[in-house]
């Protein structure tokens, strides 16, 4: 037992000591030319004369450290040194000195602009570091290769690398560096304000571009239920949270069987015109959901069509709220409605899936069974079922997870549903919608962001534990 | 992985030099002046705006843009350095504006002097802001805005169209419903919650009197508990029961009401004019104020304030649209700035916009201008109405009150008319937690519906409780 | 003899659960058309009131009572938000951003799902186990944090230049596209790798492989990715409004603009025939792509699911 606790102990700070010695060892073994690209980059590649490569590494570095140094100022906020000063946000100007004769007016500083700056600074700063690195890396390759008694290698030859052995480089590039930019940056920034006063009302009046950090003072005010962002999450999230379970739930499973159903039923044998049928139903794939689900609204609503027919028939005197428009609508109705509408726009993505997997079923087993003497419906149940069912296992998952984030089914149905006095999240409300009124309508970031980490956490949860127990993930790479 | 590096850094570097070029050009040293200003009326502004930078050789372009008023204050505390030099919001925005410093203070001295002259009393209150404790004006008014009543003039005598009783009598001829509204948030249930007695034009709910919008500034009082409310409350309660009384309706079915019948007469504002004339034809669309109420004895029972036979007029928030100036626009600009809002906001061109785009002229006697329009042939009978109503409702009116900082305790938001829609509808309170009224309908029910909905204005969040002993007239 | 009933009754049987089978699905397809078919109704709306006003809001009556194309002259025409003919230039920048997104996303998930699926490299698992992380963040979180981002580069809040948020846009709707490679990948899973492999031996390049071998194979999962692509930016009204502005009426999408219509704060409501007219045309194109690509979309979803 101890011996296997000091193992793990050890293997902890295995990559560490791995990296330290592999560092030691360039700087011991290298040559002249790598024990300079220690101070200065590409020193170690002009002394193999791989003249490019070497100005390349120069001139990158040159542009970071002048970077870090000169400050570029944006918006009146800068980059570089400063912006690591200023990440604090211990010094934040407040402006609002106003000169009435000449109209000057002093602007404090931009505290969005603050976080967004000092993390790309510090995202920059690692590259630099990543650049050293492999920038020493190069040099000590070039020395490897010189006492093998290779050559080393031309730009032109690395260039031609980067179409075969370094090909999944060329390729994966630019989505990384897109992926860095444009999602792996803004979600931080996201994550960072659920960590500061912006736009709460109780701590700080100046509005959204002032304010400083406060620690997990939000987090901790969700369990206590204090200030406005407390309230709200604090009365209001276990009942979102427990709706979009439930609605992911059943909208995943109607769904589900709806579109295998409508599959078996265009699949039948003998049935003309599967193609008319299937285009039917993916019209409303094709339809925009704002349109689409727009017009289901106002069919429903009090003076649509529906509504109108009811009451012409006199089976009701007074129109029924179906969507939760109104606060005493009935919120249950609302829900239904959402699951059924829901089913409407999402049984044919299923049932175009299930049809593709009918088509493949091997014929004989089906000979084979009915040379035994079974009925359809025995057929239906032992063969094809369980077939479809096995393909599709991870598209349910993944179909799972995707409408515990789906927007527009319920969004544009109901708006949130019945509202509740009080709260900024109403009846039929999902997390994701709940989201998108704090961020967007009411541009409070800060607890949007809060419901947002929360959010993460849950279907992350989720997502890692089905997703690697399920073969499709283990066995991924046994296909062939 | 050095390659991939390597090519990183070059395209980052060549976005971050792009990007100092680029970011720091913005609007400030430019020759550009952008306006933002009510959507329909952008391009008679554009032409406005064309012609005085032409007659005073100003060197600048005037660039006039359309935009969702609505929309515009949410879009400039976003991100103020991109906002137009000149934007229009509510008046009730100027508070948040002045306080999170996207906006500037006007100091031109004939400026000053044009608005006191042209604006009555109840904007002048609502215009100021202010600014390391000195108050500057913040706002200028160039339109107005208040709701009234579109009737069904088929169905609805001028005569009837005055009261809500007399509206009652043509609805029980009709077989029908008598008046429904085209929202059931506070903005449109001010005919309720605003209702004005004639006699000495003191309105029912006191929504935030003295409240300053300072930073840190006190949030003024807030009364929803006096016994004319209670009356008030108790009688539309009753109009509403009533079968040829008062309806609920949602914003999108309201005209199906007018068009198919199911009422005679809506509440709404002048933006629901087009679909108003849709519902009802022009020949047939009645504009009038918004009717009066007489009290019954069975509202005032148990009530010492008020008595049966007090004659409300439903009330209104008188609402104006005013121009802004950016605090981030380039101080090189400031006084062509003002001269340009001077100029906009004059007699002249409000009367002139008021011909091109039936924006209805905030300042004072604008009806004489208005009449004589009408008078000249160059207005419809409804559009003549649209406007003279809208003035003189304004008088039966407040402007919306507004505060600092965030809008989380704005009258408003946070669903707090909610609670006046479960009153009247004498269902219980959606609220969660223990602060739940089950029965509405008594004399206690509506109290603590008041203190329900006046708690949540003034705090922003259900109370914990309720106090054993309601106030009555604070 | 026996056989014989046994046939005739086995017959019978199908025949009925034909028939009844037909009976659901016509049903259903009613059932599934009825809201479209009620929005090019009203596209086609032409009522009056007895004056001569025109009927433009929503109406109780599922068949209008009159028929009309001012609908559509009406939307051409139009001048929202202070720009002329905003419908049409509407459609042309939603055309542009489509098209480009299109052929940036289609070669970045293609690059992408190649190269997770047929190469092998140290990061691979790392880097998939990061996208699907990534992707598990709702995206509004991060749409202000973009603005911010591209704002400081000039591509989007520029007054001088407000075209370039188009780009803004662009850059930002492809960016996300490379992480949804799943499908794709699934997709080349199923290509054996006794194809590369031979080829390897051949003497290729990884280059060449993918460009001579791979690329023909994959022509159904190109078409859909490029599918799903170009249909995207017709759709999406929250993110481009953000990012182009919305004081930026005459580069706006198509659905940024119609939502617009009906949604802002006092909307006119007397638009909404205007507005089904505008869904009408922008759901033109995007159904008759769906239709035609139909077999490919298909094979997209099946190999998606297939995957997982």
């Amino acid at each position: 037992m101890e011996a296997t606790l000091k193992k793990n102990r050890i293997d902890l700070m295995k990559p560490f000591r791995k990296y330290w010695e592999k560092f030691y060892k360039r700087f011991a073994d290298g040559s002249l030319g790598t024990k300079l690209s220690y101070f200065i980059f590409g020193a170690g590649n002009l002394y193999h004369k791989q003249i490019i490569k070497g100005l390349l590494f120069l001139v990158l570095q040159i542009a970071i450290i002048l970077f870090m140094v000169l400050c570029p100022t944006i918006n009146s906020t800068p980059y570089g040194y400063k912006a690591l000063l200023n990440l604090p946000m211990k010094n934040v100007v407040e402006g609002g000195a106003f000169d009435p004769l000449t109209g000057e007016f002093s602007h404090g500083s931009n505290c969005k602009l603050i976080i967004l700056f000092g993390f790309v600074t510090i995202a920059v700063i690692a590259i630099y570091f990543i650049l050293w690195d492999k920038n020493i890396d190069s040099s000590f390759k070039a020395d490897m290769d010189l006492k093998v008694g290779k050559k080393p290698t031309t730009f032109k030859e690395d260039l031609a690398e980067l179409l075969d052995s370094k090909f999944h480089i060329t390729m994966l590039t630019p989505t990384l560096i897109a992926c860095l930019v444009f999602t792996v940056l803004p979600t931080v920034f996201m994550i960072a304000l659920a960590f500061t006063t912006y736009n709460d009302p109780d701590m700080n009046e100046l509005g959204t571009n002032l304010f400083h950090w406060n620690g997990i003072q939000n987090f901790i005010s969700v369990f206590t239920g204090e200030g406005s962002l407390g309230v709200e999450i604090h009365n209001r999230f276990l009942p979102v949270l427990g709706w979009t379970f439930i609605w992911a739930v059943f909208a995943t499973l109607t769904c589900y069987f709806g579109g295998i159903v409508l599959a078996l039923l265009i699949n039948k044998k003998g049935l003309k015109g599967k193609k008319l049928f299937r285009t039917i139903f993916i019209l409303t794939i094709a339809i925009p959901q704002f349109i689409s689900l727009l017009a289901v609204r106002n069919i429903l609503g009090e003076y649509g069509p529906v509504n109108a027919l009811l009451q012409n028939l006199g089976w009701i005197s007074q129109p029924i709220g179906f969507l939760g428009l109104h606060p005493n609508d009935s919120e249950s109705l609302a829900k239904v409605m959402v699951i059924i509408i829901n089913m409407w726009v999402g049984i044919p993505y299923t049932m175009l899936m299930t049809s593709g997997i009918l088509m493949n079923i091997p014929a004989d087993l089906y000979e084979a069974a009915k040379v035994d003497g079974a009925s359809t419906f025995k057929m239906f149940t032992k063969i094809t079922l369980p077939y479809v069912i096995f393909i599709t296992t991870p598209y349910l998952i993944s179909s799972f997870i995707g409408n515990l984030n789906s927007f527009n089914s319920v969004f544009l149905l109901t708006g949130g549903g019945p509202t509740y006095i009080g709260y900024q999240a109403g009846g039929t409300d999902l997390l994701v919608t709940w989201l998108y009124k704090l961020t967007i309508d009411q541009g409070s970031y800060n607890t949007g962001a809060v419901i947002g980490i929360f959010t993460f956490l849950i279907t992350a949860t989720i997502t890692l534990v089905t997703y690697r127990r399920s073969k499709a993930y283990n066995e991924e790479d046994t296909f062939q | 992985m050095k390659k991939f590096i390597s090519v990183l850094m070059v395209v980052l570097m060549a976005c971050l030099l792009f990007g100092c070029g680029g970011g720091n050009g913005g609007s400030s040293k430019n020759k550009e002046i952008v306006v933002w200003v009510g959507e329909e009326s952008a391009d008679f502004y554009q032409e406005i705006c064309n012609k005085y930078a032409e007659e005073n050789e100003l060197p600048y372009t005037i660039t006039v843009k359309g935009m969702d008023t609505g929309a515009v204050a949410g879009t400039v505390t976003n991100d103020p350095s991109a906002a137009a030099d000149i934007y229009t919001v509510a008046h009730d925005n100027i508070g948040k504006l002045a306080s999170t410093q996207c906006a500037k203070p006007f100091t031109d001295e004939a400026l000053i002097a044009q608005v006191l002259a042209d604006n009555p009393a109840s904007f002048q209150n609502v215009i100021y802001s202010t600014l390391d404790g000195k108050q500057y004006l913040y706002g200028v008014p160039y339109i107005s805005q208040a709701l009234f009543m579109y009737y069904n003039k088929e169905k609805v005598s001028e005569e009837q169209a005055q009261t809500f009783e007399g509206l009652r009598e043509a609805a029980q001829a009709a077989g029908t419903k008598a008046i429904t509204v085209t929202g059931d948030d506070g903005f449109n249930m001010s005919f309720a919650l605003l209702a004005t007695n004639v006699v000495d034009h003191s309105t029912t709910v006191k929504i935030f009197e003295g409240a300053e919008a300072v930073s840190g500034g006190s949030k003024g009082t807030s009364n929803c508990q006096g016994d004319d409310t209670v009356a008030v409350v108790r009688w539309l309660q009753d109009y509403a029961e009533d079968p040829n009384g008062f309806k609920w309706a949602s914003s999108d079915g309201w005209d199906a009401d007018l068009r198919n019948g199911g009422a005679l007469a809506v509440i709404g504002g002048a933006w629901h004019y087009n679909t108003a004339k849709a519902a009802l034809g022009e020949s047939n669309l009645g504009i009038a104020l918004i009717p009066t109420f007489t009290l019954t004895p069975k509202a005032c029972e148990g009530l010492e304030g008020v008595k049966a036979g007090d004659t409300f007029r439903g009330g209104t928030f008188a609402d104006c649209k005013v121009f802004m100036i950016n605090a981030h626009s380039d101080a090189d600009k400031y006084s062509a700035l003002q001269d340009i809002v001077k100029y906009l906001s004059s007699k002249e061109v409000q009367n002139e916009s008021y011909l091109n785009c039936l924006n209805v002229p905030a300042y004072v006697g604008a009806s004489e201008y208005i009449k004589s329009c009408y008078d000249a042939g160059k207005l419809t009978e409804s559009e003549y109405n649209l406007a003279a109503k809208q003035v003189e409702m304004a008088e039966w009116g407040i402007p919306q009150p507004f505060l600092t900082g965030s809008l989380n305790t704005y009258y408003y938001s946070k669903n707090a008319p909610a609670v006046f829609r479960a009153m009247i509808d004498k269902t219980a309170y959606p609220t969660t937690g223990d602060v739940l009224v089950e029965e509405t309908e008594s004399l206690e029910g509506v109290r603590k519906g008041l203190y329900l909905m006046e708690y949540l204005w003034m705090h922003g969040v259900n109370p914990d409780s309720f106090p054993e002993d309601l106030p009555k007239q604070a | 003899m026996m056989n014989n009933k046994k046939v005739k009754s086995q017959s019978r049987n199908a025949k009925t659960s034909l028939a009844l089978t037909y009976l659901i699905l016509i049903l259903l397809g009613i059932v599934w058309l009825i809201p479209l078919v009620w929005i090019v109704l009203s596209a086609f709306r032409c009522e009056y009131q007895a004056d001569g006003t025109f009927i433009g809001t929503v109406t109780s009556n599922y068949f209008p009572k009159a028929y009309g194309l001012k609908n559509f002259a009406d939307l051409f025409t139009a001048r929202y938000y202070g720009v002329d003919n905003a419908f049409p230039k509407w459609m042309l920048n939603t055309l542009i951003i489509a098209a480009v997104d299109c052929v940036i996303s289609t070669f970045l998930v293609l690059s992408v799902a190649y190269c997770i699926s047929k190469l092998r490299f140290r990061m691979r698992k790392p880097f998939m186990n990061m996208a699907m992380v990534i992707g598990l963040f709702p995206s509004f979180m991060s749409m202000i944090a973009i603005y911010f981002l591209l704002k400081s580069i000039g591509l989007t809040g520029n007054p001088t230049h407000p075209e370039y948020s188009v780009i803004g846009l662009i850059l930002a709707y492809s960016a996300g596209a490379g992480l949804g490679f799943q499908v794709a990948k699934g997709f080349f899973d199923v290509i054996p790798n006794a194809l590369v492999e031979s080829a390897k031996l051949d003497g290729c390049t990884n280059f060449k492989i993918f460009r001579k071998i791979i690329l023909p194979l994959a022509k159904p999962i190109i078409i859909y990715q490029a599918l799903m692509s170009f249909t995207g930016p017709w759709m999406d009204f929250i993110f481009a409004k953000v990012i182009i502005g919305a004081d930026n009426a005459p580069y706006w999408t198509v659905s940024v603009g119609l939502y617009s219509l009906l949604f802002g704060t006092h909307p006119d409501t007397n638009l909404f025939t205007q507005f089904a007219a505008g869904c009408v045309i922008v759901a033109i194109p995007i159904v008759t792509l769906f239709m035609f690509l139909q077999k490919y979309y298909v094979e997209g979803v099946t190999a998606g699911a297939v995957k997982g």
